[in-house]
């Protein structure tokens, strides 16, 4: 068994970890101590991968551990976790954001209100309202309807059978069973189906300045939409691109939405929306996860840099993936033409072009994503 | 195990026997793997030597490698058992009416073993390679995690099926999604980076016998070069390999921008990449390598 002092000096480095945000718990500690008792202690090496490969389990946390491992046992002067950083300028942002919001629409309600809302329920309206003119409280009732929304997925046929008579396969294993009574004859056929399961879903949502009128409630709806179920995966790009599936992981609406604000290092800055694609292409889709997924891109398309390179990672991502669906929250306009040069590169690439500055484009978008299919039969 | 380690240099050695050089980090994984009786995760971008790995462990214990390779939509049927139904018929038909019983019918000699079953019981010491765990499906995952917890199979028509001996187990994955945590938990976790380059001409002249030492050296740190670019599949110690059983094969010394452009398929596989190493970007990182080299 290892000695006294060893297990307090890793029950404490365990705070320090999880001081710097790696969770570590009692099992993980065990397995620490018990790699340590297999090692030869002496060897800051061995004890150093003996720690790692007990108490990481990904890859994110490797850079943490180092630090903390750094910090306590090479005693390194102790470095600010990068965590806690880009707080205060989220909240600068959210308070930006709510104040135009509001003004701009009381006067909305009383001027051109009267000829829509004869006959018109309230939730009726609030299909139709633009995200960018909703009240707090309108805002807080579309969001209960995002989540109902959000429900409808792509769906793909899984591999896996289960005992449906009008199933397409025989079920081989009951019928041999059924075929005892009979002497081997096989009277009686049971079948097996293709059970339904929902298909990879990746959303990539712009949340630079332009969009801003439309984040907040996007990410809402992506917020739903990751709570449906698994196999859902959100990212939020401007210069550049961040993963937010964890972020929106948690139960609670606003709070994910704050921890989104504090994943999102450039909030509200301008768009690379080219390199952004190709971030996600370069880093994600080469492991596949584009593959066989229905991906949305959620932008109005306004890239500042180099509409070629929006051209060819879009060419790309839809060689990769199932379906490209593009939400352009500017299309909610009659008068809309997609003259961005980035949307223009984009189009090609795109099956089908949707706005989303509604709760009925959101509806719409739903309906299209449950029965999207293939464009280019491959 | 008939064959243990009792300490991580023993296992590097062992492990150097089978071909494969580990730096410490994937030494240290693996001797804890065995020592703690814990399944290994490992984790890399594509070709740094995930599966070798789990190959040279099972060469270095004189284990069976059984290997299980993960794709979308992989169920029970392709991964533990499956019934013989085709023999299973046919012994109802050439018995007797009535004389076949159920436990006769659904007994061990109509059994198909998958490599799960087989894993779990087999006789000899046997590593068990998950491959490519993150292509299964979540539901999978999910009865994976039970096999690894318990190292039992239930068949209901036979009954549970203990492991002799836990099989050492080593997975993989490419990172197309998170794994769940309960599995990361049950696992240790190795991240294997690209080596370095001392490393990677050593790997070099291991796997292909006999090469010029120069075009090792060289050969090794060119594809160094090309993992500084920016392409869609930077190279993995795989395709080094690869490169240089070819560069070997043709006689080759050292390298020239002519024989880089023959050969660059076998390190490139996909044509943006291809195209992104021309002329001058190919003509300066030969130059780079061969002063390296």
């Amino acid at each position: 068994m290892p000695s006294d002092p060893l297990l307090s000096h890793v029950v404490t480095f365990g705070r320090v970890l999880r001081e710097v945000g790696v969770e570590v718990g009692p099992g993980r500690l065990q397995d620490a101590l018990r790699g340590l008792d297999a090692v030869d202690l002496t060897a800051q090496d061995d004890v150093y991968w003996a720690l790692r490969q007990t108490l990481v389990s990904r890859r994110d946390e490797l850079e943490l551990f180092d630090r903390a491992f750094a910090a306590w046992f090479l005693r390194a002067p102790v470095t600010a976790p990068l965590r806690s950083l880009p707080q205060p300028e989220a909240q600068s942002v959210s308070v930006a954001r709510s104040e135009p919001t509001r003004t701009g629409e009381e006067g909305e309600e009383e001027t051109d209100g009267d000829p829509l809302e004869l006959g018109a329920s309230p939730v009726e309206l609030l299909r139709e309202k633009d995200f960018a003119e909703m009240t707090p409280e309108e805002f807080k009732r579309a969001r209960d309807l995002m989540s109902a929304i959000a429900r409808l997925r792509p769906q793909r046929a899984s591999r896996r059978r289960t005992a449906d008579p009008r199933g397409d396969r025989l079920d081989i294993r009951r019928l041999v069973r059924r075929s005892l009574r009979t002497g081997g004859d096989p009277l009686d056929r049971p079948h097996r189906a293709r059970k339904e399961v929902p298909r990879k879903l990746v959303v990539l949502c712009d949340v630079s300045g332009s969009m801003e009128a439309y984040t907040r409630a996007l990410l809402l709806f992506l917020h739903a939409v990751v709570g449906s179920g698994r196999g859902v995966e959100a990212f939020a790009f401007g210069t550049r691109l961040s993963r937010l599936t964890p972020e929106l992981g948690t139960r609670d609406p606003e709070a994910a939405l704050e921890r989104c604000t504090e994943a999102v290092v450039d909030w509200g800055s301008g768009t690379r929306i080219g390199a952004s694609l190709k971030e996600f292409n370069d880093v994600w889709g080469r492991r596949a996860l584009s593959r066989g997924a229905v991906v949305v891109v959620v932008s109005d398309g306004w890239e500042r840099q180099d509409p070629d390179l929006v051209g060819r990672e879009m060419a790309r991502l839809a060689r990769a993936s199932y379906a490209v669906v593009w939400v352009n929250p500017l299309k909610g306009n009659p008068d809309y033409q997609p003259l961005a040069g980035g949307m223009r590169a984009a189009l090609p690439f795109v099956d089908r072009f949707l706005p989303g500055h509604n709760l009925r484009s959101l509806e719409e978008l739903a309906a299209v994503l449950a029965g999207i299919e293939r464009r280019h039969a491959a | 195990m008939s064959v243990s380690f009792r300490t991580i240099d023993e296992l590097e050695s062992a492990l150097r026997g089978a071909d494969y050089l580990p730096d410490r980090g994937l030494s240290t994984a693996l001797f804890l793997s065995l020592a703690l009786e814990k399944p290994l995760l490992l984790e890399g971008e594509a070709g740094v030597g995930k599966t070798e790995a789990a190959k040279a462990l099972a060469t270095a214990l004189e284990a069976r490698l059984i290997r299980l390779q993960c794709y979308e939509g992989l169920d029970v049927a392709h991964a533990v058992y499956e019934w013989n139904y085709p023999r299973q018929l046919l012994h109802i038909r050439a018995a007797q009416e009535g004389t076949v019983s159920e436990e006769e019918l659904f007994g061990p000699e109509f059994l198909i073993r998958r490599p799960l079953l087989e894993a779990i019981d087999s006789e000899g010491p046997v590593v068990l390679l998950i491959d490519e765990v993150d292509r299964a499906d979540e539901e999978f995952e999910a009865f994976l995690l039970e096999v690894l917890s318990d190292f039992q199979i239930t068949i209901p028509e036979i009954g549970t099926i203990r492991a002799r001996r836990k099989p050492a187990v080593v997975l993989t994955s490419n990172r197309t999604r998170e794994l769940h945590d309960a599995l990361k938990r049950r696992a240790l976790f190795h991240w294997i980076g690209h080596p370095s380059i001392e490393r990677e001409i050593d790997i070099v002249k291991l796997r292909v016998p006999g090469i010029p030492a120069r075009l090792a050296a060289e050969a090794a740190a060119f594809v160094r070069g090309l993992r500084g670019l920016d392409l869609a599949k930077p190279p993995g110690v795989a395709e080094t390999i690869d490169w240089a059983h070819a560069l070997a094969a043709l006689g080759r010394q050292e390298i020239d921008a002519e024989v880089v452009e023959q050969t660059l398929g076998s390190v490139l596989k996909y044509r943006e990449d291809i195209e992104t190493v021309r002329d001058e970007t190919l003509a300066d990182l030969v130059s780079q390598a061969r002063s390296a080299g």
